[in-house]
């Protein structure tokens, strides 16, 4: 009987090994890796595109670098992304390359404290651009607009924290077939007073057959595009009024230091006309639209109960894609001189600007693996890296000397014209932007005007503004203050190299010391008497 | 071989007395140095010891204190007390220590204390006035003295004339730079004549260096504010040197706009 015993326990523990190891190699990850390195690459696009984009960079990336593993995260945005981000990099489990974006909610500090500068970097030619239009270029200059919004929302003006994959804009998508029924042919607006005659036409259409069509697919996220788009026109003038430093372009602080000051208020007439466009457009979503978010407006629209969705050429893959008709992308016209409503607050034609990069990619200061990330960033960003990323996604490249694929070529027709700044003056902080959609109900419906939202709007930024200049100065002071030690490190480090690493750092601080400075003054100088 | 024996002899007996001070091979310290780069102070503080011998060990020691998170006013009491030992020194060691103990008070503690701090900074350029750390103090003593320290004689004094002062003793090219832009920006805050401040921003701007988008705001500016100023020339080179570096820029448009009008009235006055 003990024999048996024995021999059943030994049995089963021999079926257990045997199991274990057939789960060992089938089931699980390898015992031993292949792969000395693994990098990881996390980002929100989970569009239509970006993922493919960027898994086909990866496979060459990992054909010419044996010894590397990527590992692309996907995580999804509005919600999610924000917090996974800044628990893990706050946990130092964050991951070696990593997206960010200078709209996020409550993210401002996230580059200077965790984020390394690449502007040493971007000085030199990117290695992979051999044998292409770009070698010997400097990295930095290969970007199609060089960079301008990693530069712009760098926290440090001296330094620059990201490279962009793509370009974006925004357009128009309209469902041509749709149009051809509602105005009997294709007619492509050329300035805000064509769309203000289409979108009246499409309520007519729809008055008339009882269908529920409206001009604008709607939503919370769709009509702050809109919104920055048209309100843009009558602001210019303002933003040339306030624009001291002669820099033809305001950053935040500025606009939010000049309201504290009294300069601008949303009362004053041109901000008024600019409100009243908004109110144009939004009128021509149907009721409700401020409850729903980007996917309904798009559903709305692949439906065919919009005649137009307005938001940016991301998401034009997962529209091609999906949608049963056939789709042609247009720019959204501003208002002109020339507009019967707000024409007279319009001092010229409004600009899109030549093409912004996005998709801007940092690396973690705590990276494990920081030049192994930098590699990669430096193929996904060269022109057979970026040409794999646009060919495969459908999205604008961004970088110099990659071909444009033929059906997204009409996105780089880009509208030239007058620039206002950073933002516009519904975003210019967290503070100001959650105001704005908290009272944005004063502008919509009929019970709405733009007199109340300003009304409503005033009240409530003095303190919205001042709170959003105040973050705006605690993020620089995050900056400044831990680069005292790295300086006293580049100092004890010898050679060429450390000498100038430790120049631009002075240097750098040095101007974020004063930006900071600055906003400090002017908080002071318009604090509200007790 | 022979040769080389006493040679070394020699050498050691002169490096002997330099060790003995506890200067240290700098070798040694790389790894806490690269640290420090890497904004890893934290590593620092385990790799060093707080009263190591070596002056350079204990400098690193206080750097990383000063960068370890979290911070406390009782740690920056902790940096500045080893940072103090430091100073008196002859050395550079002594003039880096000086300037980290006017950081200190300048933007560490809870409580910063900007007079002690342009007091240290004063303290340093006077008494090391080539030290690379008093030059880097001055900037920063500029800087206190633009926007925080009140003027001791008139309330309503130009803020720009006491870090003017300053620039004739920074004789660091790239130093002198950098408060030369700070007066100019501070000159455009503080709402000084147009002539007052631009000059500053030319200076910074024709050391070159400036990086990110300093470097090409600045050029914008300096256009725009000599077209303000009717210097069609300066407006004429500034834009044409901006189109020809950021062609694709949001502002390229504006700035076409604004060299053709430039153009036309030097056309006018005979200065094209």
């Amino acid at each position: 009987m003990r024999r048996l015993r024995a021999r059943l326990g030994l049995g089963l523990l021999v079926a257990a090994f045997t199991a274990s190891v057939y789960w060992v190699f089938t089931r699980s990850e390898p015992v031993i890796r292949h792969r000395e390195v693994t990098i990881y690459f996390a980002h929100w696009q989970i569009e239509r595109g970006p993922p493919d984009g960027i898994n086909a960079a990866i496979k060459r990336y990992e054909e010419l670098n044996p010894r590397v593993h990527v590992v692309q995260l996907q995580i999804p945005g509005a919600t999610i992304y924000p917090q996974w981000m800044r628990s893990n990099l706050a946990g130092d489990t964050g991951p070696d390359l990593m997206e960010w974006g200078a709209w996020l909610p409550g993210e401002k500090d996230i580059p200077a404290r965790y984020f390394a500068p690449l502007t040493a970097e971007l000085a030199k030619p990117n290695p992979y651009n051999r044998g292409t239009s770009q070698e010997k270029i400097p990295w930095q200059d290969t970007f199609h607009d060089k960079l301008l919004a990693p530069k712009r929302d760098s926290p440090d003006p001296g330094q620059i924290y990201a490279v962009n994959i793509t370009e974006v804009t925004l357009r128009l998508f309209c469902n041509v077939e749709l149009m051809k029924e509602v105005l009997g042919r294709v007619v492509v607006p050329r300035n805000f007073d064509d769309l203000r005659k289409i979108l009246a036409a499409v309520k007519e259409f729809s008055r008339k057959t009882g269908r529920p069509i409206s001009g604008l697919a709607g939503s919370r996220d769709t009509t702050r595009a809109v919104a920055e788009a048209v309100f843009v026109a009558p602001l210019i003038g303002v933003a040339q009024r306030l624009d001291d430093a002669g820099m033809l372009y305001l950053y935040n602080r500025q606009m939010l230091a000049a309201y504290l000051a009294g300069r601008w208020r949303y009362r004053e007439p041109a901000v008024l006309a600019g409100l009243q466009l908004v109110r144009e457009a939004t009128n021509a979503m149907k009721p409700g639209f401020i409850q729903l978010r980007r996917d309904d407006a798009m559903i709305e629209f692949l439906r065919g109960q919009a005649l137009f969705f307005f938001y940016g050429t991301w998401d034009a893959t997962s529209l091609r894609r999906l949608a049963p008709f056939k789709i042609q992308p247009m720019k959204l016209m501003q208002a002109m001189p020339d507009d019967p409503e707000v024409g007279r607050f319009v001092v010229g034609q409004g600009g899109e600007g030549i093409g912004e990069t996005s998709l801007s990619m940092y690396l973690n200061k705590a990276s494990r693996h920081p030049a192994e990330a930098l590699d990669f960033l430096k193929f996904l960003t060269s022109v057979p890296g970026n040409q794999l990323f646009t060919d495969a996604s459908l999205w604008l490249p961004a970088v110099n000397g990659v071909v444009v694929p033929e059906e997204i070529r009409n996105f780089r027709d880009y509208q030239e014209g007058l620039s206002v700044g950073q933002a516009p003056y519904d975003a210019l902080g967290t503070e100001v932007s959650t105001g704005w959609d908290r009272n944005f109900y004063h502008l919509t419906g009929d019970q709405g005007s733009a007199e109340q939202f300003a009304a409503a709007m005033d009240a409530a930024m003095p303190a919205a503004m001042r709170m959003d200049l105040n973050a705006e100065m605690r993020a620089t002071l995050v900056l400044v203050k831990p680069q005292d030690p790295v300086i006293a490190g580049w100092a004890g480090l010898a050679g060429e190299k450390a000498k100038t690493r430790r120049e631009e750092a002075e240097a750098s601080q040095t101007m974020s010391e004063g930006l900071a400075l600055q906003m400090q003054l002017q908080l002071a100088k318009t604090k509200p008497a007790p | 071989m022979r040769s080389v024996r006493p040679a070394r002899i020699i050498l050691s007996l002169l490096i002997w007395p330099l060790l003995a001070a506890g200067a240290g091979a700098p070798a040694d310290l790389d790894p806490a140095w690269t640290a420090l780069t890497n904004s890893r102070p934290q590593d620092v503080l385990r790799l060093l010891r707080r009263d190591a011998s070596a002056r350079a060990e204990r400098l690193a020691w206080a750097a990383g204190r000063i960068g370890a998170q979290p911070a406390s006013d009782a740690s920056m009491r902790e940096a500045e007390a080893v940072l103090a030992e430091l100073a008196p020194g002859p050395d550079e060691i002594a003039a880096e220590a000086a300037y980290l103990r006017a950081r200190i008070y300048q933007m560490h503690l809870s409580e910063p204390d900007f007079p002690k701090a342009a007091q240290q900074y004063a303290e340093l350029a006077a008494r090391r006035p080539q030290s690379h750390w008093a030059q880097l103090g001055l900037v920063k003593l500029g800087l206190l003295k633009l926007y925080l320290l009140p003027d001791s004689t008139d309330p309503a004094a130009d803020r720009l004339a006491p870090a003017e002062a300053l620039l004739p003793r920074i004789s660091e090219p790239l130093l002198r730079r950098d408060l030369d832009l700070q007066i100019g920006q501070a000159g455009i805050v503080l709402h000084q004549p147009l002539a007052r401040y631009l000059p500053h921003l030319i200076a910074a701007e024709q050391v070159g260096g400036i990086t990110g988008t300093a470097g090409e705001d600045l050029i914008v500016q300096i256009g725009v504010l000599s077209e303000r100023g009717g210097d069609w020339a300066r407006a004429r080179e500034y834009f044409e040197r901006y189109l020809a570096n950021y062609p694709t820029n949001v502002r390229a448009f504006t700035i076409r706009q604004k060299l053709e009008a430039v153009n036309r009235r030097l056309a006018q006055e005979g200065g094209a």
